[in-house]
């Protein structure tokens, strides 16, 4: 390989970038004292312990978990058939129809928010968690899309038509070969919609009410009145919480299936 | 009235035509090959049998029965796709069931049939297997033992053995010879590799562009072949440019590159100019004084069994094999002299050469 010293250095490089954040916040959250320092002159669990006597973290952690999970689920039940009828049909517009289902990566996530904002007041949904989940619903949609359509790609036609044609109705090779199929796809398109639902900022800042104040703004908000080291705790948790889900994740499925499409062998 | 007869079927994609007014007639219990290049229309062909594809025109009837208003799944013919088109999620004995479950056939009879399918393809003891973890040959039988358990009307196989290795194709184009003996079932196969055409079939239909060129036995294709085309595509000829000067029932007169030359009886072409077909194993090495003609060999190869010699002779280049006898073989440089009967000599129109 020609290139190899400067591609490791660039890989080198974008690891710590991408890393560096990570652990300092860890680090942080184990300091024994009242402010943020780095690297931490003792270990110490006061700042979990913190955790417990905060309840509108723990308060908010419960709804971005639930509005992760309920969001997720109802895009992966939107995502599935538009990625059927996209992957597969051949009618005019399908091309319009992906870009309009992709387009909440495209849009800027502060406009999204105003719009959403304005939309929830004019069909009566604003400050309600079922108005928040619709908008992150839409928000993670591309994500699941683009996993289960990838997934139908990689589906042989032929597997269809054997079912078929060992007298296979519609319905059944769907439910009998087509989905099964395609279940790893759904599987991690709906975990990397959850992650992207549960992290979710600008948008939520928005949309939000005192009610359904979801872990990352409430964290924002903290961070705007005071800096002590709790914001640091609470985002380790997160980070293991999500670290423990891509474990499980690759256990089943395979990470590197779930993020470059490539099969596990 | 034959089991299955296709009469002058035609697809059209647009301004493409896949499929060329095919008629066609398949006796029962016969093994049919649909032989040809890439992109002649076997598949277009099969998948219309299948009923996959709707035919522009003509119709097909199965058993005297019309097929075009019945949809894939209630035609009840067996499957075997080239990519084997299993069911990744499903055991061995759960994709062989598949069609029977489909059929509402009761608990007991589902599992006794689906042991004899895969009894009959030796995958018994590989029932619980996840197809990802078998073979390409073994998932071959499973496809067919899928296939197979409904047993259907007739058998459609798309290049069932393309994805095997050399040997494994050779082992398994006799299983699948054997199994189709014994399921005593009509097949329909497509391929596009002309030892494999001749080894199974009892039947070989070689299609060029859409067009069936010639149907018939094996040897008869081989050894009669109707056009150039068919010809070249079954094993390797030598052709050269003649022209014919005499033919009656005793014989016939041609001329190569100015030499008058003995040609075979019953020619029915007109005299004028015609193509010289003579096969490689069909050319002797004689001693020079009993030569038709001399050559120098250019090229020699060795393929265990025989030689392959590619000698400069006057009429052009020309390919002989010859069967390892266990001597050394003519070596490249030699002059040797060439000879052949007159009745292996095939005389057939010219064709233009196509793109
Ligand atoms: N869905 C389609 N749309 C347009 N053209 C098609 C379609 N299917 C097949 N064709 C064309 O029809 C012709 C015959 O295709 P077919 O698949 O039957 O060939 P084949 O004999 O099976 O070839 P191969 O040996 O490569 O499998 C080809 O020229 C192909 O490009
Ligand atoms: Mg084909």
């Amino acid at each position: 390989m020609r290139n190899g010293v400067f591609a490791k250095l660039c890989c080198l490089v974008f690891a710590a970038f991408m890393l560096a954040p990570i652990v300092v916040v860890v680090g942080v959250s184990f300091t024994p004292t009242g402010f943020l320092e780095f690297p931490p002159s003792g270990i110490s669990l006061r700042w979990f312990r913190a955790i417990l006597d905060a309840p509108e973290f723990i308060e908010g952690g419960w709804i971005s978990l639930k509005l992760g999970v309920i969001s997720a689920t109802l895009a992966a039940v939107i995502a599935v058939p538009a990625a059927l009828a996209i992957g597969r049909g051949r009618f005019r517009g399908r091309e319009a129809l992906l870009a309009l289902f992709m387009s909440p990566l495209m849009v800027p996530t502060v406009v999204l928010g105003i719009a959403f904002l304005r939309f929830l007041t004019v069909v009566g949904l604003s400050g309600t968690f079922t108005g928040l989940a619709l908008c992150h619903a839409v928000i993670i949609l591309p994500f699941v899309l683009r996993l289960v359509l990838a997934s139908i790609s990689g589906l042989d036609r032929a597997t269809e038509r054997a079912a078929e044609s060992l007298g296979a109705g519609g319905w059944t090779v769907f439910r009998r070969v087509t989905l099964p199929a395609i279940v790893p796809g759904i599987l991690g398109g709906w975990v990397l919609a959850f992650i992207t639902s549960f992290d979710e900022l600008t948008v939520s800042v928005f949309i939000v009410n005192p009610s359904t104040t979801t872990l990352p703004v409430r964290l924002y908000s903290h961070i705007a009145q005071t800096t002590d080291p709790l914001v640091a705790s609470v985002s380790t948790v997160t980070i293991l919480f999500t670290v423990v889900l891509m474990i499980v994740v690759d256990r089943f499925y395979g990470l590197d299936r779930l993020l470059i499409g490539e099969g596990k062998k | 009235m034959a089991f299955l007869e296709l009469h002058g079927l035609t697809k059209r994609y647009g301004t493409i035509t896949a499929v060329d007014s095919m008629t066609l007639n398949v006796e029962k219990n016969s093994f049919v090959s649909l032989l040809g290049p890439s992109g002649c229309g076997k598949t277009t062909t099969l998948q219309m049998v299948a009923g996959f594809e709707t035919p522009t025109e003509g119709r097909i009837l199965l058993n005297g029965r019309d097929l075009s208003a019945i949809p894939a799944r209630e035609r009840g013919l067996g499957i075997v796709f080239q990519s084997y088109a299993l069911f990744m999620h499903m055991t061995v004995a759960e994709n062989v069931a598949f069609g029977l479950e489909m059929r509402k056939v009761g608990k007991a009879e589902r599992a006794r049939r689906v042991a004899a399918a895969l009894d009959l393809v030796h995958l018994s003891h590989l029932a619980d297997r996840y197809p990802r973890a078998m073979s390409g040959g073994q998932r071959q039988r499973v496809a067919l033992a899928r296939a197979l358990v409904i047993e259907p009307e007739l058998l459609l196989l798309d290049e069932p053995l393309s994805n095997l290795d050399a040997k494994l194709r050779e082992e398994m184009q006799l299983e699948l010879r054997r199994i189709q003996r014994e399921a005593g079932v009509t097949t329909l196969m497509v391929t596009h590799d002309q030892s494999e055409a001749l080894a199974m079939s009892d039947r070989v239909v070689v299609m060029e562009r859409g067009h069936l060129r010639q149907e018939d036995a094996p040897f008869e294709v081989y050894e009669q072949p109707g056009s150039l085309f068919v010809s070249n595509f079954l094993g390797k000829s030598n052709v050269y440019d003649a022209r014919l000067i005499a033919a009656d029932a005793t014989g016939s007169r041609l001329v190569v590159a100015g030499r008058e030359i003995a040609g075979p009886a019953g020619v029915t072409l007109p005299p004028g100019d015609v193509a010289l077909v003579l096969r490689p194993e069909r050319v002797e090495v004689v001693a020079p004084d009993a030569a038709l003609i001399e050559g120098r060999v250019i090229e020699r190869i060795f393929f265990g069994n025989q030689w392959l010699l590619r000698a400069g002779t006057p009429f052009g280049e020309m390919l002989i094999s010859r069967r390892n006898s266990g001597r050394a073989e003519a070596a490249v440089g030699d002059r040797i002299g060439l000879g052949w009967e007159a009745h292996h000599i095939r005389v057939l129109p010219r064709e233009e050469a196509r793109a």
